[in-house]
């Protein structure tokens, strides 16, 4: 039986995927010896970290239990 | 610690209702806040270690001459004759000359290096490179001051004002014609290098 993600599922799943996201960038940049790389780690990077994270912030302060209506 | 952060979030992004649970909750926190921070900030130190190899200042084209510079063959080459007797770190070379010593010296060289990074990729780098400020003294005496070859050196004591207007940067070590060869890039054509045995 498939039960529908609730609210707090949902966001908590686009924090993950943000996260998942900077921390590849992360991943690329510590093997990348140029300048650049710090450039693309930081902006990309720290971006979609930081954007992950206060998705998950926001998630644990504004949830709702219930599942989502279809 | 990337790689295990990766594969707990994955699970966490697969079967989210674990979130439900009080262990979800807690490993959940742990997933999505401490380790992509700890992970973030291990990150950063890791540039900015990074950052301070001479490898990384030489990786850029407009520093290849002023790499050239530190193996030229003649020991009237300030920045040479440190590099090559082993006088700081060859690691670090560029960056332990061209770091303030200062509080904040670290930050300020890493800001103006990502104006560097701005300058090269966007803009026009000057030619030939120059200081943003007259080299001071403080970064020669960092190690300098108190050895022997420095305080009783016989130029350093020929004047005895020398000395003490050395230490309070009112005569400089690089531009008042006692150790003013230092990359001079222009004279790198003539110039014989050095070669490091084993390499």
């Amino acid at each position: 039986m498939n039960k529908r993600p609730t609210k707090i599922e949902r966001r908590i799943r686009l924090a993950g995927i943000l996260l998942i996201g900077g921390l590849l960038v992360e991943l690329v940049t510590l093997r990348w010896g140029r300048p650049t790389a710090f450039l693309f780690f930081l902006l990309p990077g720290g971006a979609l970290m930081a954007s992950g994270i206060v998705v998950y912030l926001i998630s644990l302060v504004s949830a709702e239990n219930k599942p989502s209506p279809e | 610690m990337i790689l295990f952060s990766i594969v707990l979030i994955a699970w966490l992004v697969l079967r989210p209702s674990i979130t439900a649970t009080r262990g979800g909750k807690m490993l959940a926190f742990v997933a999505l806040l401490i380790f992509p921070a700890l992970a973030g900030g291990m990150g950063v130190n890791r540039h900015i270690e990074r950052s301070k190899t001479t490898n990384f200042c030489l990786s850029c084209h407009v520093m290849e001459d002023y790499g050239k510079s530190l193996r030229v063959d003649d020991r009237s080459f300030v920045p040479a004759t440190h590099f090559q007797y082993n006088l700081v770190p060859r690691d670090q070379a560029c960056y332990t000359c061209h770091t303030d010593y200062t509080m904040y010296g670290d930050v300020s060289a890493k800001l103006r290096g990502l104006k560097h990074v701005y300058a090269y990729y966007l803009g026009t780098p000057s030619r030939p490179i120059k200081l943003y400020q007259p080299y001071n003294n403080r970064e020669c005496l960092r190690c300098h001051l108190g050895a022997r070859s420095f305080e009783e050196s016989e130029a350093h004591n020929k004047d005895p004002q020398t000395l003490s207007r050395i230490k309070a940067n009112q005569l400089s070590c690089s531009t008042s014609e006692c150790h003013n060869v230092i990359h001079n890039v222009g004279q790198l054509k003539e110039a014989t290098f050095w070669k490091e045995q084993g390499k």
